[in-house]
């Protein structure tokens, strides 16, 4: 593992929608926060996820 | 269960807090830590290393499944109010004269009568909301994406079936409706929703044609009547 910028970015994005749904739930935040900031948080889970296999594969431990 | 404002607070108090380690996270290069170097957290003390992973974990797993865990919570029961349904304006009409204390609609007369207390449309409309089953998710999902992306005609019109189980899962039972003799003669066709309760009871919401934009009706019930 060097870096996790883009997991970082991609997150405070989805982050920054999710908290303007959650000031105020209009359909547009909403529609912003079901349809984009899920899948977004998923693909940030699953890129996480497999930099910390990658990593634990390079030491051996998996 | 009704938390009031609190799952609103909480998911922007981890947002928060989630920007802020996703800033760090971000600009740590895992390569130059220096392992050697110990962290002290308050009730441990940690390598550098493991402090900083435990940062990544929190800041792109923990908090985030936590905000999306606590705004989910608005998406499937602060939805059931009528202010969230009226957000969106092509509703509006229908809540305007819910609330209209002249208003003969089926939809007023229950207000106006205190009938449902709370959550008026989703008590009544709860077979296609945005919390019912797998179906009705898909349903609330659709009307969202179409009402974002503005693939509408206004006055919208319901495409679906209304199922009488939502008049009768309140009235079906009780001695006022079970004394009305015609309830009897057509129990059968009501149940299984082949003849309307709205054929004998009226009209539940304004007409297509009252909310049709620049009807005599519309700024009013779009409650704008008084704007000008």
């Amino acid at each position: 593992m060097t870096r996790l910028r883009l997991q970082a970015w991609a997150a405070i994005l989805a982050l920054l929608i999710t908290a303007a749904f959650a000031i105020h739930p209009g359909p547009y935040e909403m529609a912003a926060f079901v349809f984009f900031a899920q899948p977004l948080f998923l693909i940030v889970f699953i890129s996480y996820a497999w930099r910390v296999v990658k990593d634990l594969r390079q030491k051996g431990v998996l | 269960m009704d938390l009031g404002p609190l799952p609103r607070i909480l998911t922007v108090i981890l947002c928060v807090i989630g920007i802020g380690l996703c800033f760090w996270v971000g600009r740590v290069n895992y390569k130059r830590v220096n392992p050697e170097r110990k962290i002290s957290v308050g009730i441990a003390t940690l390598s550098s290393m493991a402090f900083f992973k435990l940062l990544a974990f929190a800041a792109l797993f923990a908090i985030p499944a936590g905000a999306v865990t606590f705004a989910n919570y608005q998406t499937f029961e602060g939805v059931h109010a009528v202010e969230s349904c009226e957000r969106c304006h092509v509703m509006r009409p229908m809540a305007t004269d819910m609330r209209d204390p002249a208003s003969t609609t089926l939809a007023a007369r229950h207000f106006r009568n205190g009938w449902i207390p709370k959550d008026q449309c989703y008590q009544c409309h709860s077979d296609y909301g945005l919390a019912g089953d797998v179906e009705a998710k898909m349903e609330g999902y659709r009307h969202l994406a179409r009402y974002t992306t503005r693939t509408y005609d206004e006055p919208i019109k319901f495409k679906g079936r209304f199922h009488n189980d939502n008049c009768l899962k309140c009235h079906a039972g009780t001695p006022e409706w079970e004394g009305v003799k015609s309830h009897q003669t057509v129990r059968a066709r009501l149940e299984e929703s082949s003849l309307s309760c709205l054929n004998c009871h009226g009209r539940a919401h304004p007409t297509r044609s009252a909310r049709t934009p620049g009807s005599d009706d519309y700024d009013r019930l779009m409650g704008e009547e008084g704007d000008k």
